[in-house]
């Protein structure tokens, strides 16, 4: 309070009053009191606020959130990640697309057959698409559940098995994109109702027990140079088997079923821009939300 | 807005135009005003008539040549006043935006632009949120600006006021004609005329006059008409017979005098220079202001430099570093504050006006409570400023009269015969008339022709008696002597009432002493006795007592003419007096007096057990001055003055000692009571003035010159106090600007000295000043209040922003949500506290000292930054932490989840459960974060006003009866509920509706507030003065 009483001299005798044996208009033993005071006064506090944190805590589920409705619908992400809902680099100089490949082929590591041998942990789950794998209610006392295989080769050339292209198509212009639908504590994706609302050209694959998943351009101008799009998966989509998730402490080897989406034949030194669907009956999309349910992303792949 | 004195001619007239000026200037204009400070320097009063002509170059028929004339006004400039340089309304307008408080608001506005330039320039997708925090402070400054500015905008106009005094034409005589002229051109050594009715053009040497009378009141505050002639009275300029003043009133007869001075260096030219020269400081609660931003602005920046190490210390690049650190000095400026403190003041201030006290200027609504000192003017401020009969002596016996406004005193034996003849003679020995058109006004209120004391006696006489009117026409007036100062009396010769009784009868008043010496009886109980030795010695006593009261005696006596030698139809010859003036029979003495207004003596007592210092300074005599002292209580009781004890131990009991101060005297440490006359004043030095002002409690100042009354208030101020002055005449207006508050009143005020005040006071009513001192103190313990709770919702406005930081959680609260709290819910809950009542009785405690008493202090910061705001800080915590639970995110997982957090790439986040999310959907969350923690501060914040009602009670005793923060209660909950639920709020603010259990997650951390501040009170009030305690826990 006495700061800046006589000007300069004031400064100097607040920091430090050799009269009064003061530091910033306190004794020590002052400073000492309210250091104390504070550090009982905070230790109480933290105590307190350890005690509601652990009451919440208590009337939480270990299974499952209490609310679901800000993740669900699940979102649909895609390996590799896009900067800025961009793909973009050069076929003949591998630095620009190391990183591409290099996020596809550590995804895809916990993927590899090795890792799945466990029989305690993991079972088959078919090769072909089913409907739900009901594993009890989330409640129960079943513990931990087994998880579906999945194998990698299922997603053919954009495996990335060894022998194969190692750089997921990235090095001939024709890029793998890994999609998967964003995991959701006791989600039933439920295929779409009626065909109408899947595009044209992907309702070929559209198939029972299966969400399908379709790509196409964005812009109409597009339409023409994005070539053959691929799809690689069981059921060429999300397979109902493969649902419902239990969480991750219930369900901690779980694996996500995954499409590998190839462009085979997209038009090299052009700004392309696509869009990812996935189609079901309780799959939503949101103006705002670009990821609910799709992604779009552009392709800028230069040759020169 | 300006929390100096930004009122424009206040700092005018030299700061500004100085501050760029050379420095000789600066000193020249500092000599200026100790010259103008100084006594008038008038010498021509005491020179003859010749050496005034010999001087002035001019002669005493002929006046000045025409082109001495036409020389002279080349030479002094025109009589006028010169106007001070004015602001010009912009500089006043930029003044409010940019002084004080808006500065903080400015710096912060300028970081946000700043840091939004850095994140520009470096970022491609830059956060828009500095940038509309940068525009949202500007709005802000801007608005209050706006709002003071127009509050204040009554421009000065104190020189303008003064004008309206300057008489437009002058008769002058120069090379023996008579001429108008226009009053600018009167130049010193022109002979000019006045007459009855007239504005003296400028000061004038008197060298002739006829029955002159001047209204000096605008010097001297007293409207008492006073003679000229040309002969020197007295050594003070102000004081002597033979000087007119500049723009003083000539009431009637005529005169001629030698100008002397013109323009501004006339008596009154001084006065208005120095008036619109002066600078006050600034106000209490302008000082306060800028202590508290000292106090923030150490805050911010030593929280700022911390963060901004730690930050780098952390990993972050300089760029973010230095972001970061304008993000925690901005977020430390309370954004409400500046409009909440506005908005209490004008509050205050319209209350203030409901109760006749009208404020000029909005910090002036503090000051008053701040005041330790009130110099006060007597006449027309603690006076009634009318003449009334106090005291009649007959029957040789003193009755009182009543002098109270509206008659409720108590009344006098009117049945004795003696007073039916006193009553007589005052009726028809009067020439005072009731102006016409007023039977309807009470008579008390009816304006009168005629000179003070008669209309003093008319009024009297119509009040007991009846109609003065009709007794004058039954006695006929047959000859009269009016009252010249060599006889000291005046008479008058009437027919008697009795058509058969033929005598005349003759009527006769004047100074008392005069009169017995013309008497040789007196009347007593209707009988006419023989004055003896005894009736001497008894009229003797009365006279003195009366006297001694201040008041102005006037004896009475009659004498029915004998009708052998005075017969019917006898010419009176009152030029030659041919009738016999002696051997009269004495009837009576009246006493009159200027008496206090009813509601002083009361205002003054309150004011002293507020521990304020109630200083009398005015321009009328002392013994009168010392009589209303008393009377009013300004010295109380039983007090002493020094000339008291001193006429006690010389055992003489003469009035005039009270004149003379005796030095040596000063010491009695006894008297604390002290009269001090102007002449005196004049010897003092600085040191004996500072002694009289520290050991005296009870002081009147008398026969004091308008620069004196400023030179005591720079004396009280000297001594630290915080001086209040009151007063009604030009006379007072350099006091009044030097005041830290002048008050002026609203009725009889000139308007001089209502430009020059602060406040007015529109009933002219002293003890509205003890209002005005309660709702100050009020105002300045409430806005303590009111700052107290605005500045505990900046903790747990800046600690989610630190811990984004530091430990790296999604951020809990965002830009948004704060100017929310600081420009939405927490403004009516802040201004309401303006309205709480006081905790103790404010007016039973001593003034604050300044210098310890702060607005705000480091105790207030500690509680409010240390402990209510951090209880509050974790309420917002806990809220956060519960929807990011509750919706996967347990607080485990979010320390450092911050980079993927606000990765837009990133869209399978993992939640605690393994569930993925995408950018959009925890964005909502991290969204409806900010909501709640919002609701969250709202629901604190509850608590918080509750808490701040009081600081040392507890709100079991204060109760909860300000509406208007009840109403501040529903209403912030409501605004908080309508952001957090209107549809579309998620696009426009980004808030999102809550769901109804994350309303009470705050709830128990309001109730801790509660409880906690009210064992805190309760230890205050257990300890009183407490110990170590004291350190931490009192805000007081």
């Amino acid at each position: 309070m006495s700061a800046n009483k006589d000007g300069d001299g004031g400064w100097k005798s607040f920091l430090w009053n050799t009269e009064r044996k003061e530091f910033l208009g306190r004794t020590g033993g002052s400073w000492f009191k309210i250091l104390l005071f504070y550090l009982i006064f905070y230790g109480c506090l933290a105590g307190i606020f350890i005690g509601t944190i652990q009451a919440l805590l208590l009337t939480l589920s270990n299974y499952k959130p209490t609310y679901q409705d800000r993740v669900a619908p699940p979102g649909l992400s895609h390996t590799p990640r896009s900067e800025k809902f961009e793909i973009s680099y050069n076929v003949n100089d591998v630095e620009t697309y190391l990183k591409y490949t290099k996020s596809i082929k550590d995804f895809l590591e916990m993927y590899d057959e090795e890792k799945q041998t466990d029989q305690n942990k993991y079972e088959d789950c078919g090769a072909l698409p089913e409907s739900y794998r009901d594993r009890g209610e989330l409640e129960s006392d079943l513990g931990a559940r087994k998880a579906c295989r999945f194998k990698r080769t299922w997603l053919g050339p954009c495996a990335g098995l060894d022998g194969h292209d190692e750089n997921f198509g990235f090095k001939d212009g024709k890029p793998c994109l890994i999609a998967k639908l964003n995991r959701i504590i006791n989600f039933r994706p439920r295929p779409p109702t009626n065909n109408a609302s899947v595009p044209e050209a992907g309702q070929s694959r559209v198939q029972t027990n299966v969400i399908p998943i379709h790509c196409q351009n964005k812009r109409e101008e597009d339409a023409s140079k994005i070539g053959e799009i691929k799809y690689y998966g069981m059921g060429m989509g999300f397979p109902l088997q493969y649902y419902p998730y239990y969480g991750k402490l219930l369900h901690p080897n779980y694996l996500q079923p995954l499409v590998a989406i190839q462009f085979t034949n997209l038009t090299f030194n052009e700004d392309l821009r696509l869009e990812c669907k996935v189609y079901g009956a309780n799959i939503d999309y949101s103006e705002k939300d670009r990821y609910q349910g799709r992604f779009d992303v552009k392709f800028t792949i230069t040759n020169s | 807005m300006g929390y100096g004195r930004s009122d424009s001619y206040r700092v005018a007239t030299s700061q500004d135009k100085d501050g760029k000026s050379s420095p000789s200037k600066k000193n020249k204009k500092g000599k200026d005003m100790d010259e103008l400070k100084k006594e008038v320097p008038i010498t021509e009063h005491k020179m003859s008539i010749e050496e005034c002509c010999r001087k002035f170059n001019t002669d005493i028929v002929q006046g000045l040549t025409n082109a001495k004339a036409a020389e002279f006004l080349i030479r002094d400039g025109p009589n006028c006043l010169t106007p001070p340089p004015t602001t010009p309304e912009w500089i006043k307008f930029c003044r409010q935006l940019f002084g004080g408080f808006s500065i903080l608001l400015w710096t912060g506005a300028i970081l946000c632009f700043l840091a939004y330039a850095i994140q520009a320039a470096t970022e491609d997708e830059p956060a828009g949120d500095n940038l509309y925090l940068g525009i949202v402070l500007s709005v802000v400054v801007v608005v209050t600006g706006c709002f003071s500015y127009f509050q204040e905008a009554k421009s000065s106009k104190i020189m303008e006021s003064f004008k309206n005094m300057v008489p437009q034409q002058a008769l002058v005589i120069r090379e023996g004609e008579k001429m108008t002229i226009n009053a600018e051109e009167v130049v010193a050594g022109d002979l000019v005329e006045v007459k009855g009715g007239d504005r003296i053009p400028a000061d004038l040497r008197v060298v002739s006059a006829h029955g002159c009378k001047v209204d000096n009141s605008s010097l001297t505050g007293e409207s008492e008409p006073q003679s000229r002639s040309p002969d020197c009275t007295h050594d003070n300029p102000l004081e002597t017979r033979n000087v007119a003043f500049f723009s003083t009133n000539c009431v009637e007869g005529t005169a001629r005098g030698i100008v002397v001075c013109t323009g501004d260096r006339t008596v009154m030219g001084r006065i208005a220079t120095l008036t619109s020269g002066l600078e006050s400081g600034k106000t209490p609660i302008a000082k306060e202001i800028e202590h508290f931003i000292h106090l923030i602005t150490g805050v911010a920046v030593f929280l700022g430099i911390t963060f901004f190490i730690l930050a780098v210390c952390l990993g972050y690049t300089w760029l973010e570093a230095v972001i970061f650190l304008i993000g925690i000095i901005v977020a430390n400026v309370p954004e409400g504050l500046l409009a909440t403190v506005t908005v209490c003041l004008t509050l205050t201030a319209k209350r203030m006006a409901k109760k006749n006290c009208l404020v000029k200027n909005l910090e002036a609504v503090e000051t008053l409570g701040s005041t330790s000192t009130i110099c006060s003017d007597k006449t027309g401020t603690l006076t009634q400023n009318r003449m009334t009969v106090a005291h009649m002596w007959f029957d040789n016996q003193i009755h009182e009269a009543d002098t109270t406004e509206d008659q409720s005193g108590a009344s006098f034996d009117k049945t004795s015969a003696s007073w039916a003849a006193l009553a007589r003679v005052a009726a028809l020995c009067n020439r005072a008339v009731f102006k016409a058109g007023q039977d309807q006004l009470p008579i008390l209120k009816r304006d009168t022709a005629g000179d003070a004391s008669e209309s003093a006696l008319l009024k009297c006489i119509e009040l007991s008696c009846g109609s003065v009117k009709q007794i004058r026409e039954k006695n006929k007036k047959v000859a009269e002597i009016p009252f010249n100062s060599t006889n000291k009396y005046q008479l008058s010769v009437h027919e008697t009432e009795d058509p058969n009784d033929n005598r005349y009868l003759l009527v006769m008043k004047g100074a008392p002493e005069r009169i017995l010496d013309r008497c040789t009886t007196i009347i007593i109980q209707g009988k006419e006795q023989p004055m003896d030795e005894e009736m001497k010695e008894s009229f003797q006593n009365a006279y003195m007592e009366l006297g001694g009261l201040g008041e102005r005696v006037l004896g009475f006596c009659h004498l029915l003419m004998p009708e052998d030698q005075y017969p019917k139809g006898f010419a009176f010859d009152c030029d030659d007096v041919n009738f016999t003036t002696e051997s009269l029979c004495f009837v009576g003495l009246m006493s009159m007096i200027d008496p206090p207004r009813a509601a002083v003596p009361d205002a003054v007592g309150k004011c002293r057990s507020a521990g304020i210092k109630v200083i009398m300074v005015t321009g009328d005599h002392p013994i009168t001055a010392k009589a209303i002292a008393k009377g009013v209580g300004i010295i109380s009781e039983g007090n002493e003055t020094v000339e008291d004890i001193a006429s006690h131990h010389t055992g003489s009991r003469s009035a005039n000692s009270l004149c003379s101060l005796m030095f040596p005297l000063l010491s009695l440490s006894d008297a604390k009571a002290c009269v001090i006359h102007g002449t005196d004043l004049k010897e003092l030095s600085q040191d004996q003035m500072d002694d009289i002002l520290r050991n005296h409690t009870e002081i009147v100042f008398a026969r004091t010159s308008p620069q004196q009354k400023l030179i005591i208030v720079e004396g009280c101020q000297r001594l630290g106090a915080i001086v209040a002055v009151t007063g009604d005449g030009v006379n007072d207006s350099p006091a009044l600007k030097k005041a830290d508050i002048g008050v002026a009143m609203g009725i009889s005020g000139s308007d001089v000295s209502k430009q020059a005040a602060d406040m007015i006071l529109l009933d002219d009513n002293f003890a509205s000043i003890v209002t005005g001192v309660e709702e100050g103190r009020l105002i300045f313990d409430n806005l303590k209040k009111s700052i107290a709770y605005t500045l505990t919702s900046n903790i747990p406005e800046i600690t989610p922003f630190l811990l984004f930081i530091i430990v790296n959680i999604p951020l809990p609260l965002g830009t948004i949500t704060i100017l929310c709290i600081d420009l939405g819910t927490d403004m009516v809950p802040a201004i309401s506290l303006a309205y709480e009542a006081a905790e103790s009785d404010i007016m039973k405690r001593q003034p604050r000292n300044p210098t310890r008493d702060k607005l705000v202090n480091e105790r207030l910061i500690s509680i409010a930054y240390g402990q209510i705001g951090m209880i509050q800080a974790l309420g917002g915590f806990f809220s956060y932490f519960v929807i990011l639970a509750e919706n996967g995110f347990l607080p485990s997982i979010l320390v450092g989840i911050r980079l993927n957090w606000d990765d837009r790439a990133c869209n399978d986040l993992e939640d605690s459960y393994g569930q993925q999310w995408t950018y959009e959907q925890r964005k909502i969350v991290e969204f409806t974060c900010h909501t709640a923690f919002f609701v969250s501060i709202v629901v604190v914040q509850w608590a918080d006003v509750i808490v701040c009602k009081t600081r040392r009670n507890s709100v079991f005793q204060q109760g909860m009866k300000n509406k208007i923060l009840i109403f501040g209660l529903f209403e912030e909950t409501a605004l908080a509920a309508f952001l957090s639920y209107t549809p579309g709020m998620d696009v426009a603010l980004r808030m999102f509706p809550l769901k109804p259990s994350w309303w009470f997650c705050a709830v128990p951390y309001s109730v801790l507030i509660f409880v906690y501040d009210e064992i805190r009170k309760l230890l205050i009030r257990r300890n009183p003065g407490g110990k170590w305690l004291s350190l931490s826990l009192y805000n007081i």
